[in-house]
This record gives structure tokens, sequence and C-alpha cells, in this order.
């Protein structure tokens, strides 16, 4: 089994559930993304338009990140999702240099989003998850997925733009999806396999 | 600026620079990079020229550099574990390397200076090869690091172990003219065309190098080189590689007259500086691939 995501940009509104959906369930530190919604104007007067592009870790079958890691903290997990165990990240972030997908993160120090109004009860039970000096990353919400539930981006996503499942099951339906609309990668130039589709908007 | 707003900004930016490895702590990995590709140019010219001192100084820089990489860990205590991966990841093979060379120089280094009468038994034999095997990697995994990062278009470039390597040999000159400006020894026969003749090659590799990612038709790529030549990094470019780096050396050697020891220490420290900026500039150069919806998707 080879899990994946396809993303419907037609549907995308870019109302950033997706990534506040994300925040709430990992309870990141400020300046950590594990899914965030990228913007773009393009076009001119008069036919302008806002293009928007959800992103995460892209799961890649060749990850480069896994490759440049010296200590296997970048691994492959169940089903082939990249994951970190922060237990043995050194902090070198050469994974984050070979990431294309720039969806990497280097904890350096722990910051609270109401700054010296302290941690809030919630940043509080979340803060021992993640470490000081060493990199995040999304992971496909592995314990949301081992207890039989979608990620929260999936789970949360208004607009029903998300999708996950098994890309090698050709009746599933991401691959469904992919055949039939066209499912295209981001930066398939870079050959790391990504694992994470988009429909065209 | 603090680090928050500037990731955000940073975020939201079309072209992202990379501030990881050459910008607040990084910088330290820059300078870990810098004296480690010294070392290793250094250990190899002192073999090749006999300059003992010249192997302790190689060795000094080394332990200083490995110091530097250290402290740029965000987790140094867990340092060991990074010997694991050596088959796919070069930040491994480097730092393999570079405790063979550290190993190996150490104990050829002890037997050299402290018990010469075994210098060429078979303790002092090992130890030489195991560092000659450390010198050979340290002098290369460099240049593989920023060329295995596919997310710096920049630095992805085939050019890049040849440029670094190139580096080492002419801080390895480099050394070996301040050594010899600082004990009265008398400069190796042809080490200044040496120096002339590396730093052709790196001006040509450079050259190569920023043509290109110039023309090579990569965004990232091509705002990098902007950013060198005529953005944010053309201060440390013109000022430190080129006015350091290459036209005061330049001066210095094509001025008449002998050359005295303090102009060849000057050379030695100028082309190093100039080399210590040249790095630091081409690693804050780097600028992530921009995320965007490939042209012809973009309507269905």
């Amino acid at each position: 089994m080879r899990l994946g995501m396809v993303i419907d940009l037609k549907r995308c509104m870019a109302c950033y559930g997706c990534q506040m959906s994300c925040k709430a369930e990992h309870g990141t530190p400020p300046g950590v993304f594990f899914a965030r919604v990228l913007k773009r104007e393009e076009g001119h007067y008069p036919t302008p338009r806002m293009l928007f592009l959800p992103v995460l870790c892209n799961h890649c079958s060749d990850a480069p990140c896994v490759s440049a890691c010296p200590t296997g903290a970048s691994h492959y997990a169940e089903h082939g999702i990249v994951d970190i165990d922060h237990d043995k990240c050194v902090g070198c972030r050469a994974c984050m240099m070979a990431c294309p997908y720039g969806n990497r993160y280097f904890h350096d120090e722990r910051r609270y989003y109401f700054g010296d109004a302290g941690p809030t009860p919630y940043e509080q039970a979340c803060s021992d998850r993640y470490p000081e000096g060493v990199v995040m990353k999304c992971n496909f919400c592995r314990h949301r997925l081992a207890e039989g539930k979608d990620p929260a981006c999936v789970e949360n996503c208004a607009a029903k733009a998300r999708t996950i499942g098994d890309l090698d099951d050709p009746k599933s339906t991401v691959s469904r999806l992919i055949k039939e609309r066209g499912g295209f990668t981001l930066h398939p130039e870079a050959g790391t396999g990504p694992n994470v589709y988009y429909l065209a908007p | 600026m603090n680090r928050y707003d500037q990731l955000i900004a940073d975020l939201r930016s079309d072209y992202r620079p990379q501030r990881e490895w050459g910008e607040g702590r990084g910088v330290l990995m820059v300078i870990g990079h810098f004296l480690v590709g010294i070392a290793g140019g250094t250990w190899l010219m002192a073999s090749l020229y006999g300059v003992t001192a010249g192997l302790a100084v190689a060795y000094v820089l080394a332990a200083l550099g490995a110091l530097a990489h250290l402290a740029f860990l965000g987790r140094p205590e867990r340092a060991f574990g990074m010997m694991r991966h050596f088959r796919t990841s070069w930040i491994s093979r480097g730092f393999v390397g570079l405790a063979l060379f550290l190993i190996g120089g150490g104990v050829y280094l002890a037997v050299t200076l402290f018990a010469p009468e075994g210098a060429t038994g078979l303790v002092a034999r090992i130890g030489q090869v195991i560092a000659a095997v450390g010198t050979v990697v340290i002098i290369g995994y460099m240049g593989f690091c920023y060329t295995a990062s596919k997310a710096i278009p920049f630095w992805h470039s085939p050019l890049h172990p040849a440029l670094y390597i190139a580096f080492a040999f002419r801080g390895g000159i480099a050394a070996l003219l301040v050594i010899g400006a600082v004990t009265g020894a008398a400069a190796g026969a042809g080490l200044l065309e040496m120096w002339i003749g590396v730093t052709a090659a790196v001006a040509l590799f450079f050259a190569l190098e920023i043509h290109g990612a110039w023309s090579g038709g990569n965004v990232a790529a091509r705002w990098s080189v902007r950013d060198i030549l005529a953005g944010r990094l053309a201060l440390l470019f013109y000022g430190g590689t080129l006015a350091l780096g290459l036209i005061v050396p330049l001066a210095l050697l094509l001025a008449p007259g002998v050359h005295s020891p303090v102009a060849m220490a000057l050379v030695g420290l100028a082309s190093a500086a100039g080399d210590f900026f040249m790095k630091l500039s081409t690693v804050r150069a780097g600028v992530y691939l921009p995320l965007v919806i490939p042209a012809r998707r973009q309507r269905a």
C-alpha cells in the first residue's frame, strides 16, 4: 500500500481550514506549518485571478530528505509515509536543503503564540511533542490513520478538496481521480516521486 | 526583524531564501566547511612539500572546523549518530571522513612530533594512510553536500564539487604561504605559480557555474545569481571575494621587487579570506524552488 493524497484545486477556496486544523491537531509552534496555502495573483486587468495552492509534505517515494539525512531520523514509515524520528535528528538541516517542496521546518527555540503571556494550556500540552533543535514536518497524521481516521486536513476541508487513499490500488478514489482528471505533481522534474497529486483548477 | 517574522515574510515571497545554512548560527556551518576545506588542502600540500608545521596547522584547522560543525547542530550530543547513513548521505560521509582525518592525522602527527624515530614505522604509516583517506573525503564531500540539495537550484550543479575541491587546494596553498612567512622557510618551488593556476581554475569554475545558473532556465537559480552579482550579496561578493580574495593578492604578487615574507603572508591571508566570502555568498544565495502550479495545468 502506498498512501497518497489528491487535492482538487477546483474545489479549494483557500479558506485555510487545512492549515488551521493541522495547527490545532498537532499544536505546532509558531513558524511551523505542516500544511499551508499559497496564494498567487495571475494575469492582468480585466482578467486577473487568484490561484490557490495548498502544500504539505509530498511523502515522496524516492524522498531526497531520507537520502540526505545522516542519522536515519528521516525515514519511511508504514505505507510509504515519510516521517522524522525526533530522538535521532541532530538538527543538521540537510533534509531542508534536499526537499524541493520546502515543507520542513527547524524548531530552533521554544516559542509561544502569545509571547510574554507564556504558553496556553494547549500549547503546554503539545510542546512536549516537539523538542528543540530538530526538524519537523507533516506525517499524514499517522496517529489518526492508526485510529482509522483521515488526516486532520482531509477531515476538516470544508470543500472536500482533499482525498487520501491507496495509490497502488487502481480502484481507489485517489487513483481514479488522478486517472480521470489528469492529476499532476509539483516539480516532477526533481524525480522524487511525490505522492501528493493535484487536480487542475 | 526577528526570526519568526523573517520566516513568515520568506514564506510569502516568491523566491524564498534559505537561511538555515549561512545566517545566524548557520554561519558556523560555513565556517566549519571553510576550515575543514582549508585543512584538507593544507594537509595535502604540506605532505607534498614535506612541511611538518603545515600538517600540524591542518590538524588544528580540522579540529576547529569539527567544533564549528558541532556548534551548528541543533543536537550536537547526538553527532555520533551521523555515521550511520554514509551510504546515502554526504553529510554522513563528511563526518566519517573528518573522523578518519582526525584519528589518522592525530596518530601520524603524534609519532612525527613526539617520537620522530618512529615516523617511518608501521603505526605512523597506518595513521598517514587513514589521514590520507580522510583528506580525500573532506576535500570532496562539501561540494557534494550542496549538489545533493535538490531544493536549491543554484547549488544543485555538477560544478559545485569541482569548485569546492579547487577551494581546498587554493586554501592549502594559501596556508603554506602563511606558514612559510611565519616560520621563515622559503615558499616551496612553484607554490606561487600553483596559487595562480588554482585561482584561475576557481574563477573558471565559478564563472561556468554562474553562466549555467543564469542560462539554465531555472528562475530560482537566476534569482541566486542576481542576488550575488547585483542584489543583497553583492557587497560580500565584490568586496570580500573579488577585491580581498583576488585583486589584493594579485596586486601583491605583481608588485615590483622581491616577494617579502610579509607580502606572502598577506597573499595567503587575503586569498583565504576571499574563499570564505565566496563560500558565504554562494551559501547565502541559495533560494528554494518556488512552488507554483505549472502554467499548462492552470486550467483544466
